[in-house]
């Protein structure tokens, strides 16, 4: 494989997130950047922030049938079931070449019960090049797991504790926007021992053809992302930044730098990129480049952005 | 595989509601036949996502054209391009046809509606390398046989069978029909068979394929997030041990587009389709 040549990294990009230095805020979201090696073709991977691997499981899984996604305007839905390789597979076929490359790899952790969820977790404690976990309790596409905890605070936070006693590396909690109180969940999963919050994940959504009047997916429901959900993003980074004291990753249709902005001001100290490298694969770069012209202009860095919004 | 921003040449309509657009790269591209482009109009959120569109003839590594029918929002917004204008593509993507499949054998090759798109090249390898082929060429109407390329067909001076669904041109009825009568008379043996068009076409080919035991060949199509294997949108269920079992259903935009009929379990699909 041809290693891209070395980046130089805008000392006003790095961001820390429980203790590991991020060389910028921009990070591939889970589920739409593969394994990271599928991007090696189409931009500089040292260049970014990090990427978060697709939902890993401690067994592969298949997934659910097709159709898996529809767009809807400005966005889309999809109902993927968390098809993966497995954790096993990830450390043993794409870590070994991702080692090669100078960007944070966080691992997306999924499971049907708490005790799945640990199995993956302690599978992965073995991969070495793992800078942080995101435990993925806020996936609306499968009936075990994801949602269903995502949405409890008790739940949410048992297994945020039994997952932190699995591993000594930092835990990313993924927060679901699918709840009446996203402040509360997140304060649960923060005072249960999660180091850093990323919020939102897809939102529960449906689409349906009128003409065979089935649901345009086989799931039935799906997780909308995409622009179309962004301002709803922006809002829940702002609210829960009131509430917990650990750092946040905003996501949520974000596909330009000043998107990427309105969440650090919100209070995000990174952010990950998710829908936009379907359409436009570079995204990341762009939006890399943008916010150090950005921090340029403003004579700013973005630490000192983060969460700097002005009272209404 | 690269990301660029294509110049449109030209984007003729053919007849109402297909049309050629000729893209011009500043980069070269090495395009096998059968492989396809993610396409979209430049700088535009409406649709969001690219469009998948088999390349339809390479004229050079940095001149190609795609046949393409205008469908929906998305194929709407392509046929608003004109000549100068950008486009973003990202290409070439999917695996391609297996010419060599056809090296002592002879070939058929059936194309249904705009499934003409994807073997116009696949043809003409074919022709290059002097295997016996005929076409089985299948249209809704003699408009939508144009639409489809038929003219382009026609010209490389292959045996070609034509159907439309009203008999408005070549013989009434699918293009299946003069294929199983053909495989009826002459058995099948050493035949290779390359297929693309609607899905209940496919299908049908690969039952009469598998029923007169010719191997079979087909590039399917799938609404695509990404078309390069992120997404894990596209997927169509292929058999294995089990229906859970991991393995179950492959991408078509890097498993394919184009995989072995018998491997796919077209009843567990056709709810997509």
């Amino acid at each position: 494989m041809d290693m891209p040549e070395p980046v130089h990294h805008d000392p006003r990009l790095a961001v820390q997130i429980a203790g590991i230095r991020f060389n910028n805020p921009v990070i591939g979201a889970s589920g739409t950047f593969g394994y990271g090696l599928e991007f090696a073709e189409l931009i500089n991977l040292n260049k970014l922030g990090g990427f978060v691997t697709k939902g890993l499981s401690a067994r592969p899984l298949p997934g659910n049938p097709p159709p898996r996604i529809v767009e809807t305007h400005g966005g889309m839905l999809n109902a993927i079931g968390l098809q993966n390789i497995g954790a096993r597979a990830f450390i043993e076929e794409k870590l070994p070449l991702l080692r090669g490359y100078d960007t944070r790899v966080i691992a997306n952790v999924f499971g049907y019960s708490d005790d799945e969820y640990i199995e993956a977790i302690t599978i992965l404690n073995d991969g070495e090049g793992i800078a942080a976990y995101e435990l993925n309790i806020s996936c609306p596409n499968v009936k075990e797991g994801g949602i269903v905890i995502g949405n409890s605070p008790a739940a949410a936070a048992r297994l945020t504790a039994r997952a932190k006693r699995a591993t000594a590396r930092p835990l990313i909690v993924k927060l679901s926007p699918n709840v009446t109180d996203v402040g509360q969940i997140g304060r649960a999963i923060v005072e249960a021992g999660a180091d850093c919050l990323s919020l939102i994940n897809t939102i529960v959504g449906m689409a349906v053809d009128v003409n065979t009047r089935r649901p345009r997916l086989s799931y039935g429901t799906g997780g909308l992302s995409g622009p179309a959900i962004r301002p709803i993003a922006v809002r829940m980074v702002h609210d829960v930044a009131r509430i917990v004291d650990v750092p946040l990753i905003g996501i949520g249709g974000i596909a330009s730098a000043t998107d990427a902005l309105e969440f650090i001001i919100a209070g995000a100290t990174a952010i990950q990129i998710g829908t936009a490298n379907y359409y436009d694969p570079t995204v990341t770069m762009k939006v890399i480049d943008g916010l150090s012209a950005y921090c340029r202009g403003q004579t700013i860095d973005i630490p000192s952005l983060t969460g700097s919004i002005k009272a209404e | 595989m690269i990301e660029t921003i294509a110049m449109a040449e030209s984007n003729r309509e053919l007849v109402p509601g297909y049309r050629l657009l000729t893209l011009n790269s500043k980069e070269d591209i090495d395009v096998l036949p059968g492989q396809f482009a993610m396409l979209k109009t430049r700088v535009s959120f409406e649709p969001l996502l690219r469009r998948a569109l088999a390349v339809y003839r390479v004229y050079n590594s940095r001149r190609i054209s795609f046949l393409y029918q205008v469908l929906g929002r998305g194929t709407e917004a392509l046929s608003q391009v004109r000549p100068g204008g950008e486009v973003e593509a990202l290409l070439p993507l999917g695996n391609s046809w297996p010419i060599e499949q056809s090296n002592g054998r002879n070939a058929i090759v059936v194309a249904g509606g705009i499934g003409s798109a994807s073997v116009l090249t696949l043809c003409e390898e074919l022709k290059r390398a002097r295997v016996d082929t005929q076409v089985f060429f299948g249209a809704a109407t003699e408009r939508d046989a144009v639409g489809c390329g038929l003219d382009d067909f026609r010209a490389l001076g292959v045996p070609l069978t034509l159907t439309t669904d009203d008999g408005s041109l070549g013989e009434k009825g699918f293009v299946t029909m003069p294929l199983e009568h053909r495989l009826r008379k002459t058995g099948g043996t050493g035949t290779v068979i390359y297929a693309c068009g609607p899905w209940a076409m496919m299908r049908r080919v690969a039952d009469t394929a598998a029923q007169f035991d010719v191997q079979c060949l087909v590039s399917l199509e799938a609404p695509m997030g990404c078309g390069f294997g992120v997404c894990v949108g596209c997927v169509v269920a292929v058999k294995t041990d089990g229906p859970l079992a991991y393995g179950a259903y492959k991408r078509v935009c890097t498993d394919g587009s184009i995989f072995a009929a018998e491997t796919i379990r077209w009843e567990v699909n056709a709810m997509a389709h």
